[in-house]
């Protein structure tokens, strides 16, 4: 049969296993006393075995069987694990995920499993003392004597597990009459050194061949013999699939798996529905037919529905990119001898599946730098008058529009007085400045190669994985912060749109063109020259309900010439903690926009996130909320 | 009329494959449990003609779903699904009652021979 078709279901539901097996790992070390863990990841390793051997990945099969060896001794004896199982443990679960990923590409070839599997079996062989005495092979070639005739069967060769097959036989044969001194003794059937030739005698007035035929009908049967009468195997092995019905039925099938690209595909393909149905609306309106009307409201309504069933379908829970982390965390924290409780919350929040891909990196960077330089060693921590174990928060939290995902940690925080000393050395900031506030703070971390580290070590130099996180989420149209505390820790938010390809956006008008903002970061929108403006370090802003809103004249930034009207429309964007006022000249209403992919000519000023067609066919460009604020 | 069947075993991969095959030879796949006590639960509302039953599950392991359903109807036709080196585990779950059993991995032409053997 054809198992190219299963390969990616098998890896799906390996990775799934695998990343199973790093939780229950991470569990069982945390309280090495408590086997419980032991079962979950034997049945993980077990299924695994399973499915790599229906698809003949030798190698995998081979890694999984030995490690549920160990696994099944340690069960058994309930024993609490040593580090050095542990390790062991964790490093098989990472060879058979490499090997489960190559042998998917057809390289399993290239594995190397000689050392952990010999390692695998060094421990198995100490956990199993000394080897058990190879009793079971006793020979069925002396029969118990008795009454009943003696009934001699030799299954074939290359029948697996020939235990099971014998038991089956010796059952079928009691529905034939009383079956007596079976030899070797039944115990012996469940020992894998069992060779398939047993004996037994049997009181039935069945016809010897009655009884064969029904020995036989235990399925790998080599060879009957009954009471003196020899009957070797002629018939060759049952026809294949034995004619169970005629016509195969057309197979059922409860979920599939879709590729993600045929997903971009109908994605595009809503987003120019959407455009044209934009185009019907303006049209509609012009015609004032009543029965264009009311078509366009109907395509209207059925095109937002098969959209939000297409978001729907691109949403894909957080947990499958944030999996990986506690083991990642772990890793990091040993390696720096430092105690880390690492806690993720919010997993079951979603996010469109092309913004998860692209967060793995940006927060792998965020939690190396909070192991790096956040917590404290231990010692360090003692002397502060805090817990030994630092803890690191990773959580996903569900905002308006918009999902924030943040990273925080207890330790040591930023040292700000140290980075506004370099950076006023390096002409970054005003050199008579006293302080950075939080978002020149992270301004300032975020310019590439930055780096306050006087030792960059291995893992991270503070800086360098900011910059890069800062501009994959900006990218995303997101946004990040950062709060940090001397001697309290840092938090950095990560605050991101649920969905990339549609959304919906205030279309502002400047000059001649237009304009979209998406409703994302929108918070509220003012009226320019009835609401007083005032002047606070040194940029013009307004005070809304006590707060400063700094605003930007968008006219004055674009270099569009003319007036702007004399009462104007303020966007009032929300980024977090921060805001700003975007001065524009109207306002032309809400749409569903469709986000096109944007490469800026050199020299455009950064506040542009991408393009979008409006419903008349024109061109428009997308603001960065990001940018503005 | 086709032979309905109940596919338990705890990975999609396998119930999926599994089916596959019955399917194919004509067979009704009438439902699917993931954890011993469901395949219990899945056999009393079903009836179904054939259960193929994994043995190592969480919950309730297969061995243990077999004795509750032979405990309900002597006459259930259960084939196991093994993995080599279960030799003890098939031989127990024989005693408690299933019919027949097929071992990982499986080769659709031993998977149907076992499949007639049981529903004999």
């Amino acid at each position: 049969m054809d198992l190219s078709q299963y390969a990616e279901l098998f890896l799906a539901e390996s990775r799934e296993h695998l990343s199973a097996c790093n939780q229950l790992l991470l569990d069982w070390e945390r309280a090495p006393a408590n086997a419980a863990p032991v079962g979950g990841l034997f049945r993980a390793v077990h299924t695994v075995k399973g499915m790599a051997a229906t698809m003949g990945y030798a190698r995998v099969t081979d890694l999984a069987h030995r490690t549920e060896n160990l696994l099944d001794l340690l069960r058994r004896g309930s024993r609490p694990a040593t580090d050095e199982l542990l390790q062991l443990l964790f490093r098989a679960r990472d060879a058979l995920e490499t090997a489960v990923e190559l042998s998917v590409v057809g390289r399993e070839d290239e594995l190397d499993i000689a050392e952990v599997v010999a390692d695998l079996e060094g421990a198995a062989a100490l956990l199993a003392g000394p080897a058990r005495p190879t009793g079971a092979r006793a020979p069925a070639t002396a029969p118990a004597a008795g009454p009943g005739r003696l009934v001699q069967v030799t299954l074939r060769a290359e029948a697996p597990l020939k235990g099971g097959r014998a038991l089956l036989a010796l059952k079928r044969a009691q529905g034939l009459g009383a079956v007596q001194g079976v030899t070797p003794p039944q115990a012996a059937f469940e020992s894998d050194d069992f060779d398939g030739r047993f004996s037994f005698r049997i009181d039935s007035p069945a016809a010897a061949a009655e009884i064969e035929r029904v020995v036989r009908g235990a399925g790998d049967v080599e060879h009957v013999s009954v009471a003196g009468e020899e009957r070797r195997a002629a018939a060759p092995r049952a026809t294949a699939a034995g004619g169970a019905a005629p016509e195969a039925t057309p197979e059922k099938s409860r979920h599939i798996r879709v590729d993600l690209r045929r997903l971009d595909e109908l994605m595009d393909l809503i987003g120019e529905l959407v455009t044209a149905r934009g185009r019907l609306n303006e049209l509609a309106a012009a015609r004032r037919d009543p029965a264009v009307d009311d078509v366009a409201i109907q395509i209207s309504r059925l095109s937002a529905d098969l959209q939000a069933g297409i978001i729907q379908a691109r949403m894909t829970p957080v947990w499958q990119v944030f999996d990986r982390f506690p083991r990642l965390v772990r890793d990091l924290a040993r390696e720096l001898d430092k105690q880390v409780a690492f806690r993720v919350e919010g997993k079951e929040i979603e996010l469109d599946r092309a913004i998860l891909d692209e967060l793995g990196d940006p927060l792998l960077h965020l939690l190396r730098n909070a192991v790096d330089h956040g917590i404290e060693t231990p010692a360090e921590r003692r002397r502060r008058g805090k817990q030994p174990e630092g803890e690191i928060v990773l959580a996903a939290v569900r905002e308006r529009a918009s999902v924030a995902i943040s990273v925080s940690d207890d330790g040591r925080g930023i040292d700000r007085a140290a980075i506004l000393a370099r950076a006023q050395r390096e002409g970054l900031v005003d050199p008579h400045a006293e302080a950075l506030s939080d978002d020149q703070l992270l301004r300032v971390l975020a310019r590439p190669g930055f780096s306050t580290a006087d030792a960059v070590t291995s893992v991270s130099g503070r800086g360098v994985g900011i910059d890069v996180a800062v501009t994959r989420i900006r990218a995303l149209g997101g946004s990040i912060d950062i709060r940090t505390e001397a001697g309290k820790g840092t938090s950095f938010v990560l605050r991101l749109p649920v969905t990339l390809a549609i959304v919906r956006a205030l279309i502002a008008g400047v000059g001649r063109e237009r304009y979209a903002l998406p409703l994302t970061y929108v918070a509220e929108t003012v009226e320019f020259g009835v609401q007083p403006t005032t002047i606070v370090e040194g940029r013009e802003a307004i005070v809304l309900r006590d707060r400063v809103i700094p605003l930007v004249h968008l006219r004055r930034m674009l270099g569009v010439s003319g007036e702007a009207p004399a009462r104007c429309p303020i966007i009032v964007l929300e980024m977090g903690e921060r805001r700003s006022g975007i001065v524009v000249d109207g306002m032309l209403g809400q749409q569903e926009i469709v986000v096109k992919g944007f490469d800026p000519p050199r020299g455009t000023l950064p506040v542009f996130s991408g393009a979008t067609i409006m419903g008349d066919g024109i061109p428009a460009l997308i603001l960065d909320a990001g940018g503005l604020v | 009329m086709s032979h309905s069947v109940l596919v338990c075993d705890d990975a999609i991969f396998m119930r999926t494959m599994i089916s596959d095959i019955l399917a194919q030879a004509g067979f009704e796949i009438v439902g699917e449990a993931e954890t011993g006590s469901q395949a219990v639960q899945k056999y009393r509302e079903l009836k179904p003609d054939l259960v193929t039953m994994d043995i190592v599950m969480p919950d309730m392991g297969g061995i243990d779903a077999v004795r509750e359903i032979v405990k309900q109807d002597p006459d259930a036709k259960i084939l196991m699904c093994s993995a080599m080196g279960q030799q003890a585990l098939v031989v127990e779950a024989i005693q408690a009652g299933a019919k027949d059993f097929v071992v990982k991995p499986f080769q659709p032409s031993r998977v149907l021979e076992a499949v007639q053997r049981v529903l004999g």
